[in-house]
């Protein structure tokens, strides 16, 4: 059951390739989380999480402890600093392919 | 109409064939506390709402299970709502509680009712096909201040959209350009967040001073800085940090929709604006109504281009387009039964756009555009426009 049912086969390949197409993993330099990430250019980033990597980020678990606040987590700053690196040590293509 | 092998194709697709589980805003409380019945349309059908003697309010499927009249169009005697075809009188529970001219009341007397909260002074009710209980741990974010007086009273529009799917109005969540090219603001930074249940839109932009009305009101001087949160499928809050020449306003701006059929749904939108230090309430009121006209153009903007598309499954996306399609796959999880959400649906996803190339862009074409009217101006001996 989908909610918009697509009526072509190629939709799914799109879907393959907007959502998993040229996702690195990178791991943070200062927990555990490992997540997948796509650089389309210098500003532009894409950032996948699990279940598993969600519960291991050390920044997002403080900042769940503090009282008060909205509970949306807009980013992890060492997440970011972490993928900074591992551009600046080429493990990250910056780069988009025909729009994806 | 000819093709072209290579040309792409547009995957219309099939609309969805059931409506989004979960909390539904159904309007300010309040509205609905007059002692008389009110009609909701939602979900392909009609609700009935009223409150009983105890200041509960109750939601009852439409029609009577008797012989399918409008309960919307009858009286509320008592607790229930009573029938205006033969007075069956039904009860907030769904059982029905008196049949006058009945000698007794049939065992199966017992209609789809639907269980209520209220939160930020809104009515809400949860659905689902499944019949599952309401789930009170997902509903939305409860505003802090609000009881205490700090915001001006609510200004609150209701509007129908007719010939659009509901998932029109989710895409702009990600659809960073179109704020330019249809709402005539500016954006700068634009970035998204998806995490459970909730999606969220982070996005800084000042209005166009190229063009008038709507988020153009304000030109540059207007600086928006805006968080929008959808707490399930249909309910958002949106703060806007407005700095208007030094002029700070806090607004939340509610944004929440019921769909009513495959292809229309019921949009509201409620404002409410922080009393500043030293304002006076008419003063707040005033600025509480140019920004409820000043959004309320938006959606009208919104409505047009919604009136005139078509639904597309397979966009085609550029590099400056925020992920359309993964929001769509977090959108998705209330529509599939709840066994069936897979982790992609709700897994946390981040995504920042480039806004560079198209700052850049249209950095020129506003300069362009203003240095045009100011010709057009100067031609017609009209003194130049501030």
């Amino acid at each position: 059951m989908v909610s918009f049912a697509p009526t072509s086969p190629d939709t799914a390949e799109d879907q393959r390739l907007y959502t998993e197409a040229r996702l690195v993993e990178v791991a943070c330099l200062d927990c555990l989380a490992t997540v997948r990430v796509k650089k389309n250019s210098e500003q532009h980033t894409s950032i996948q999480w699990d279940a598993e990597s969600l519960s291991q980020c050390a920044e997002f678990a403080r900042a769940a402890s503090q009282p008060g606040g909205r509970p949306v987590r807009a980013a992890c700053s060492r997440l970011r600093s972490s993928i900074d690196q591992a551009v600046r040590d080429g493990a990250i293509e910056v780069g988009a392919t025909d729009g994806y | 109409m000819s093709t072209t092998t290579d040309a792409r194709a547009l995957d219309q697709g099939i609309p969805p064939a059931r409506y989004a589980r979960g909390w539904h805003c159904l309007g300010l409380a309040e509205s609905f506390r007059d002692g008389k019945p009110h009609a909701i349309r939602a979900f392909g059908g009609k609700l009935v709402v009223w409150q009983d003697s105890k200041g509960e309010l109750n939601v009852l499927d439409g029609y009577c299970r008797h012989m399918g009249g409008d309960l919307t169009q009858g009286e509320v005697k008592g607790d229930e709502i009573a029938c205006p075809f033969h007075d069956w009188r039904w009860g907030g529970d769904g059982k029905c509680k008196a049949i006058p001219y009945a000698r007794r009341i049939p065992l199966r007397a017992k209609t789809q009712r639907y269980e209520t909260a209220i939160r930020n002074d809104a009515l809400f009710l949860w659905y689902d096909p499944e019949g599952s209980p309401a789930d009170h741990d997902i509903l939305p974010y409860e505003l802090p201040g609000l009881a205490e007086g700090e915001y001006s009273d609510w200004s609150w529009n209701v509007t129908e959209i007719e010939g659009s799917n509901c998932r029109e109005l989710i895409d702009n969540v990600v659809d960073m350009a179109h704020f330019y090219y249809v709402h005539f603001s500016f954006p700068t930074s634009f970035r998204n967040v998806f995490e459970g249940h909730v999606a969220t839109q982070f996005m800084e932009s000042t209005g166009r001073p190229d063009k008038a009305g709507g988020y153009a009101s304000g030109g540059t001087d207007l600086f928006l800085k805006s968080e929008a949160t959808y707490y399930g499928p249909s309910y958002m809050i949106n703060w806007l940090w407005v700095d208007y020449k030094g002029f700070k306003t806090e607004v939340i701006l509610i944004n929440t929709h019921i769909a009513t059929s495959p292809d229309s749904f019921t949009l509201q939108y409620g404002l409410i604006v922080k009393k500043p230090e030293g304002l006076d309430d008419d003063t707040v009121k005033i600025i509480a109504e140019k920004y409820t006209k000043m959004f309320g153009e938006g959606f009208l903007q919104d409505v047009h281009i919604w009136r005139n598309k078509v639904p597309v499954q397979n966009p085609l996306l550029c590099e400056e387009d925020g992920p359309v399609y993964q929001l769509r796959r977090w959108y998705e999880q209330f529509y599939v039964d709840q066994a069936e959400i897979k982790p992609e649906m709700v897994e946390r996803f981040e995504f920042e756009v480039d806004t560079t190339k198209a700052n850049e862009f249209w950095h020129e074409e506003v300069a362009e555009n203003l240095r045009k009217k100011a010709e057009e101006d100067a031609e017609a001996g009209r003194p130049v426009a501030h």
